[in-house]
């Protein structure tokens, strides 16, 4: 009865088998997979849910800043550094960050800087400025947050301007947790620097020629550019490993934390998203591979006038979320206006079907 | 046999394209079914695996479109491309929710990660016929794969008894959404497998691979939630109870499941001899989800 023999054989290793896997199962219950070290799933592009909110309050936290109380129902929770999308009245699509307590879920604040037209502004600003008043209602979605607050024993903030919006419920939440922190605030002038005083209150200004701050105080260095200059950043170069820099404000500013960061260390930085006039302008889009230039209207989409040259080029939504048109950028300024790639994949990449050129050029891989 | 070229039952053709779709997930409870966290957990898998997986898909896809001779199969794979990359994003919005409600999700996807990012990612291997197997052979997984998503899909249009059990209705749309264009889409991924290789071997192997790996995933991602549910004492889980559930009707039946076996390892198998697209498209004209969320 050979065959009697190999049949006791595999049902005995089998059960060897079982009972081996049951154990190792109770003792971790996630043996043997590996996992991968960054995740992807579950911190991907957040909610795209639109809601109503109501403005309910309007604040002058310091000179050309304007600070909007948004009031909705039970609107999603964040976390400090998230920002939410603001459809204004002409349809514009702008983002913000939070700058309110993380922990009310009846109501979110926003601050915004008038930027005027010769300084570069393209509008968002002066409508919210002009047209959100109380009771007005406006569209949101998100929160997102693409500069998350990691937990860890010491920070070092950088903000220039509005951009210590995100900064500020970051700082709050560092206090918080008992971390050790400290923020370097610039600004044109004190004047102009919105949240100053809750910041000195929170940290405590640092009185800076090199004195080290006492114990627990002394978080906060005010550095107005009509007292002080530019600021030292020098420090930064001896900033422990273990220490998380952060940095929100104009280029210059983040340029200048990242050339001041010892060799190899890198801020998490973010950008003032470069939105758009709603009236797109004409550019050129070379296609590196297959060697050929495509002019591409004010009215008309990077994909349509590309699959004019190209026309089995893939794409399906068309509006920017589904990710199936996203190209290669060699060279040139991107316009971003999509929903849906994150910071890294903005650096090198675009969807065509929405997003446009800032410059006069583009130079797609194609 | 070359009588038996598998081909579509009807002209059920429509042209695919991605849906934008919204789905709001700050009053869906822990339980979305009522009072079932078996059920919830079972079906909370799909959170876990699609993310990860339909991102694969269009990665997989991606590389197999240059390989395409046919027009109009070329467009249906685009749009199943468009259509995937929003599942993916739709599902894994719940994934942050989850872990709001004290469910931390992420050891768990962060090993699904690993194994489509990485175990079935792109090797390095030469160009040529190495690299061209194991495309294909993903491009076969996938198929087989489609063939569960579209049952799944036709299962989920048509449980009403979660319904009647007062199961969430945000989390049935998103099930329903999704299921319904899995049922409209069913015939891509095995239409692109026939178009560049058909190879019934192939079909048979991959089909083995992709159900023990989803009976695997789905087990020990059931025992993942129900282990770390904050609000359950007995967390324990056992076949039984799967077949029960299917017997009620709020997950699919365990005789369905195992009908539907042979039904793809048929020489004659088609998928579009199971579900129903007409359904599935009134569905899609009527979810709130696939119709910006009002």
């Amino acid at each position: 009865m050979p065959r009697f023999t190999t049949v006791a054989l595999v049902a005995g290793a089998a059960l060897l088998v079982r009972r081996a896997v049951r154990s190792r199962m109770t003792t971790a219950p996630l043996w043997p997979m590996p996992s991968l070290e960054t995740p992807v799933s579950g911190y991907g592009r957040g909610a795209t849910v639109p809601r109503r909110v109501l403005v309910t309050g309007r604040f002058v936290p310091a000179e050309g800043v304007v600070e909007l109380r948004l009031e909705g129902e039970r609107l999603p929770s964040w976390e400090p550094g998230a920002h939410i999308d603001v459809v204004l009245p002409s349809g514009r699509v702008r983002q913000y960050s939070l700058c309110g307590d993380p922990a009310r879920a009846d109501v979110y604040r926003i601050a915004t800087r008038l930027v005027d037209e010769e300084r570069g502004g393209r509008g968002g600003s002066r409508e919210v400025h002009e047209q959100l008043h109380e009771g007005t209602e406006i569209e949101i979605r998100g929160p997102r947050n693409r500069f998350p607050l990691v937990d860890s024993p010491a920070y070092v903030f950088v903000a220039g301007g509005i951009g210590i919006t995100p900064v500020l419920p970051m700082a709050r939440a560092a206090e918080a947790a008992g971390a050790d922190w400290r923020l370097v605030y610039c600004g044109r002038s004190r004047a102009t620097m919105p949240y100053l005083a809750e910041l000195l209150r929170l940290g405590g200004e640092r009185s800076e020629r090199g004195v080290p701050p006492a114990e627990g105080r002394g978080r906060v260095t005010v550095v107005a550019e009509d007292e002080d200059g530019l600021p030292d950043l020098s420090f930064l170069a001896q900033v422990p490993a273990e220490t998380q820099v952060y940095c929100c404000g104009p280029d210059g500013l983040m340029d200048a934390v990242a050339a001041a960061l010892p060799e190899g260390r890198t801020a998490r930085l973010e950008r003032f998203s470069a939105p758009a006039p709603a009236d797109g302008t004409a550019f050129e889009v070379e296609l590196r591979r297959s060697g050929r230039t495509v002019a591409v209207a004010a009215d008309q989409s990077v994909l349509a006038a590309v699959r004019e040259e190209v026309p089995g080029l893939m794409y399906s939504c068309a509006q920017g979320f589904c990710g199936t048109c996203r190209q290669t950028v060699l060279e040139g300024e991107v316009d971003h206006r999509d929903e849906l790639l994150t910071d890294a994949e903005r650096a090198d990449s675009m969807l065509i079907c929405v997003s446009r050129c800032a410059g006069r050029k583009l130079v797609l891989d194609l | 046999m070359s009588n038996t070229q598998p081909a579509p039952v009807a002209s059920e053709h429509v042209e695919l394209k991605a849906r934008k779709v919204a789905f709001d997930w700050q009053e869906t409870p822990l339980h979305w079914v009522p009072g079932d966290p078996f059920t919830t957990h079972t079906i909370n898998v799909l959170h876990l695996l699609l993310p990860a997986g339909e991102r694969w898909f269009v990665h997989v896809y991606q590389q197999a479109l240059p390989y395409i001779t046919d027009d109009r199969l070329r467009e249906d794979v685009i749009g199943f491309i468009g259509q995937e990359a929003v599942h993916s994003q739709a599902h894994d919005d719940v994934l942050p929710h989850l872990r709001r409600q004290g469910l931390d999700p992420t050891p768990y996807t962060a090993q699904v990660d690993w194994f489509f990012e990485k175990l079935l990612g792109d090797r390095t291997l030469p160009p040529g016929r190495a690299r061209r197997w194991w495309l294909m052979e993903r491009v076969a997984l996938i198929a087989a794969i489609e063939h569960y998503t579209a049952f799944l899909g036709d299962w989920v249009l048509n449980a009403e008894e979660l319904d009647r059990r007062g199961a969430d209705p945000m989390m049935m749309d998103l099930l329903r959404w999704h299921g319904a264009e899995e049922v409209e889409h069913r015939a891509v991924a095995f239409e692109l497998f026939m178009h560049l290789d058909g190879g019934y071997r192939r079909r048979a192997r991959t089909w083995a691979l992709a159900f023990s790996a989803l009976v695997f995933l789905w087990q020990r991602g059931v025992r993942f939630f129900m282990e770390n549910d904050p609000s359950l004492l007995d967390p324990k889980v056992a076949w039984a109870d799967f077949y029960r559930k299917g017997r009620e009707g709020v997950l699919p039946s365990t005789p369905a499941m195992l009908r539907s076996i042979p039904r793809y390892l048929s020489r004659s198998y088609h998928p579009s001899q199971e579900g129903d697209t007409a359904q599935a498209v009134a569905y899609l004209a009527s979810s709130p989800g696939a119709n910006g969320g009002r």
